[in-house]
């Protein structure tokens, strides 16, 4: 296959769209397909080849499609970008004419193949913004108006059978335009997608990989969206239902999954942290259980980088309330910080708000003064971290007698 | 209504994109206007003809006249909605970018700023309208110059400004609403024709711009993920910049839930910063209160009310009313906090123009030289 020649080619699309064997059809124009290598078919005019052997509109299509493996090889993700476009057109066209035969089913192939394709060139088009040539985002956006074309002839395919319904096509795109929509950080545009799957009967249904994939979105939005119960069921499920081979993917659900765990308690192993190579994470965990609010800025700033990149540096901030929460805990509880405060094990329930101020002074806490200590305090006792009330006159934290500090994960 | 809104939106959303282009190399120029004056001669003489002239605009003398006449240097082009068949890039009819701005500076300096001209909740409608009208030139002939940048930021700084400053006023005479939506639109084009040049070819004054833009973008967008998330990508020198910085910590103080830090840092914030923020410093008292009336729950709590005042950077009389207002009693000098007794929405109707800072009406400030950015 990866050396035949442009008439052996043809030939063999001309067989497939005779048999109407709509995945055959669709290895022919996919860019996973060994095909694409084969510099006997990279032709700058292949239209009248085509033109031969092929009734239109196929011709065009594969002409177009051929032109596009060219520029690829020559590395104009451009004049790529436009041909396949045209490679689009032509199942959208033909979908419009609304053939009740049967193969509705190989135009749905035909476009799931076409907008790998379109991903592909999306992914060329960012390694060519980062030379420095072509404009942000604005192939990007143009690309996503493709797909929500091909996604409007799905979605509107109210009259075919289940079976052979468009439809099976939706969840697919939905994905491809969720992965530009990150990509040029327009997540809002995601609204009307989730809700067209939320909406319909086959949610369920679609293909394991492809809802793994919806739900890594669908959480990484809520978890954008400060919604962490959401985010946490969506990256969850996710997770677990990721095919164990495909550890990269694994990995990249889990930089949100954890973040998000984190904030809702529970804390991950080191274990875990080293077989998917994030022990970023592993100094984040520390400081947090242990209520070390330094170790916890240091280690935001040492790898700043890698979590503003991945776009989880606000979340981690918010571990901070989590930390002053442990942090006041072992104040209360006098064991963990030095030996001036052991005196307080004898009237553990009354806490001089001094002590507070001063651990957080330890802690390097900048410009902190009894105010804001107070306010933090408040706060924590307003969010249910701490059982109990601050008295003014007596400038002290009286804190419950049974479970003054409820466990995290029984807060939400 | 609905209808009339719908069409609003999609006009919003056609400008949006539009403003995602920017003059790529192969991009279609956009038409070159050629009006010389601020107000195109064809929209002046039907304007004239048809009685439809502000009272900005009329010759002097002629005010009392059954049809008074346009004063030229002083008739600015009004804003139309695009309609079909309407044809809005005739040349003859748009300013080029140097124009526009000569009419943004007009617009600001002789009338915005102009002690004479009263009320001004009518000097901002004819200045709002107006400033709009220059942003549509601006669009129609795809503009994304310096002009383009120096516009937009003297219109940011004038909505900015006028937000504050017309706070509590009617419905009819300003509406906060639209205003933001047209201060969000200028300040996301405003920021995103920073980001589409180069950082090596930005000189000081540009650069200290984008600090400025990027730092009042924060504040008033509070809390706001995503605009955080778009500072930190910013290069280190512009985020550590003074007033990014201090942006920044009022941002994380807000998202930390801590009101006492966000009132204290407001504080150290300069007059247009202040105008930026000012629309969440309510929603801060009333978390300060909402978090106290928690942590302070207890039957003898006595919390001063001058303390209070403190925090809450009010005098003590407005802290009363605040209070009052949210069901937290106060006996004599002291507050007693209650969780139950707290009311989340205000009983009576708050008046937020009363709480503006104190010290800041006393400065003497030029609304020029504000909105100019040179003070």
């Amino acid at each position: 296959m990866a050396h035949i020649t442009i008439n052996q080619y043809l030939q063999q699309v001309l067989e497939a769209i005779d048999n109407r064997d709509g995945s055959f059809c669709a290895e022919f124009l996919s860019f996973k397909h060994p095909h694409v290598a084969n510099p006997r078919l990279q032709l700058s005019n292949p239209e009248e080849k085509c033109q031969q052997v092929l009734e239109p509109p196929y011709d065009e299509m594969i002409a177009a499609h051929l032109r596009c493996t060219y520029a690829v090889a020559n590395h104009d993700f451009v004049e790529a970008y436009k041909c396949q476009t045209v490679v689009v057109q032509y199942p959208l066209r033909m979908a419009f004419q609304a053939h009740k035969e049967d193969n509705c089913k190989k135009k749905k192939k035909f476009l799931w193949k076409m907008c790998v394709v379109m991903g592909f060139i999306c992914q060329a088009e960012q390694q060519l913004q980062k030379k420095g040539k072509g404009k942000v985002g604005d192939m990007l956006e143009k690309a996503a108006e493709q797909l929500m074309s091909c996604f409007r002839v799905c979605a509107s395919d109210n009259r075919a059978g289940i079976d052979d319904s468009k439809k099976w096509g939706m969840l697919f795109l939905i994905n491809q335009l969720f992965k530009i929509y990150f990509k040029i950080n327009k997540l809002h545009l995601c609204k009307p997608l989730i809700r067209a799957i939320d909406s319909s009967n086959l949610k369920d249904e679609y293909s394991m990989a492809q809802r793994v994939t919806y739900k890594y979105y669908v959480g990484c939005k809520a978890m954008f969206d400060s919604d962490f119960q959401q985010a946490e069921e969506y990256l969850s499920f996710s997770f677990q239902h990721c095919h164990r081979s495909c550890q990269r993917n694994k990995r990249l659900i889990l930089i949100y999954l954890l973040p998000v765990k984190m904030l809702l308690g529970h804390m991950p192993t080191d274990q875990l942290l080293k077989k998917y190579d994030l022990m970023q994470f592993a100094d984040v965990t520390k400081a947090v259980s242990e209520g070390n609010l330094l170790l916890l800025n240091e280690v935001l700033a040492k790898h700043e980088t890698f979590f503003i990149r991945c776009g989880i540096f606000l979340i981690l901030e918010k571990l901070k309330i989590i930390t002053y929460r442990n942090l006041f805990k072992k104040v209360n509880s006098s064991d963990g910080l030095s030996r001036s405060y052991r005196y307080l094990l004898l009237k553990t329930h009354q806490m001089p708000l001094d002590a507070f101020l001063v651990a957080l002074k330890m802690m390097q806490v900048e410009e902190v003064d009894i105010d804001e200590v107070q306010c933090i305090l408040a706060n924590l006792i307003y969010m249910g971290h701490i059982k109990g009330y601050i008295s003014h006159q007596h400038q002290k934290l009286v804190v419950s007698k049974q479970n003054p500090f409820p466990p995290l994960s029984s807060i939400s | 209504m609905s209808r009339n809104r719908s069409n609003r939106t999609r006009g919003a959303v056609n400008l949006h994109l539009q403003q995602q282009k920017p003059e790529a190399e192969n991009a279609v120029p956009g038409p070159q206007g050629s009006c010389t004056t601020m107000c195109p001669l064809y929209e002046l003489r039907e304007r004239e003809a048809h009685n439809r002239l502000h009272r900005f605009e009329i010759l002097a003398g002629t005010e009392k006249d059954r049809r008074p006449r346009a004063d030229v240097v002083r008739t600015v082009k009004e804003y139309s909605r695009p309609a079909a068949g309407k044809d809005s890039t005739r040349p003859s009819d748009l300013r080029p970018p140097s124009v526009l701005l000569k009419t943004t500076c007009y617009l600001i300096d002789e009338i915005a700023a102009s002690p004479t001209l009263q009320p001004w909740t009518e000097v901002y409608s004819f200045v709002f309208d107006r400033l709009r009208s220059v942003r549509q030139d601006l669009i129609i002939q795809r503009c994304w110059g310096p002009e383009c940048k120096a516009i937009l930021e003297r219109t940011v700084r004038f909505l900015l400004y006028a937000s504050f400053r017309l706070c509590g006023e009617p419905l009819q005479l300003y509406d906060p609403k639209i205003n933001d939506t047209h201060l969000q639109e200028c300040l996301s084009w405003l920021l995103e024709s920073y980001s589409q040049q180069h950082s090596t070819d930005t000189t000081q004054s540009q650069s200290s711009a984008q600090e400025e833009f990027h730092a009042l973008n924060l504040l008033y967008n509070l809390g706001s993920t995503q605009m955080m998330q778009r500072v930190l990508e910013l290069p280190m020198s512009m985020r550590s910049s003074p007033s990014v910085n201090l942006a920044l910590l009022v941002s994380q103080a807000f998202v930390e839930q801590n009101p006492v830090r966000v009132l204290r840092l407001a504080r150290r914030l300069d007059f247009l910063q202040v105008c930026a923020l000012h629309r969440h410093i309510e929603t801060c008292r009333r978390k300060l209160l909402l978090l106290y009336s928690h942590g302070y729950n207890s039957r003898n709590c006595r919390f001063p009310v001058s303390q209070l005042a403190i925090l809450l950077g009010l005098d003590d009389a407005l802290t009363a009313e605040l209070c009052n207002a949210h069901g937290v009693t106060i006996q004599g000098q002291w507050v007693a906090f209650s969780k139950t007794q707290f009311i989340e929405t205000p009983l009576t109707q708050l008046r937020c123009v009363k709480m503006h800072n104190m010290d800041m009406k006393q400065k003497d400030f030029n609304i020029r030289s504000i909105i100019n950015g040179s003070f």
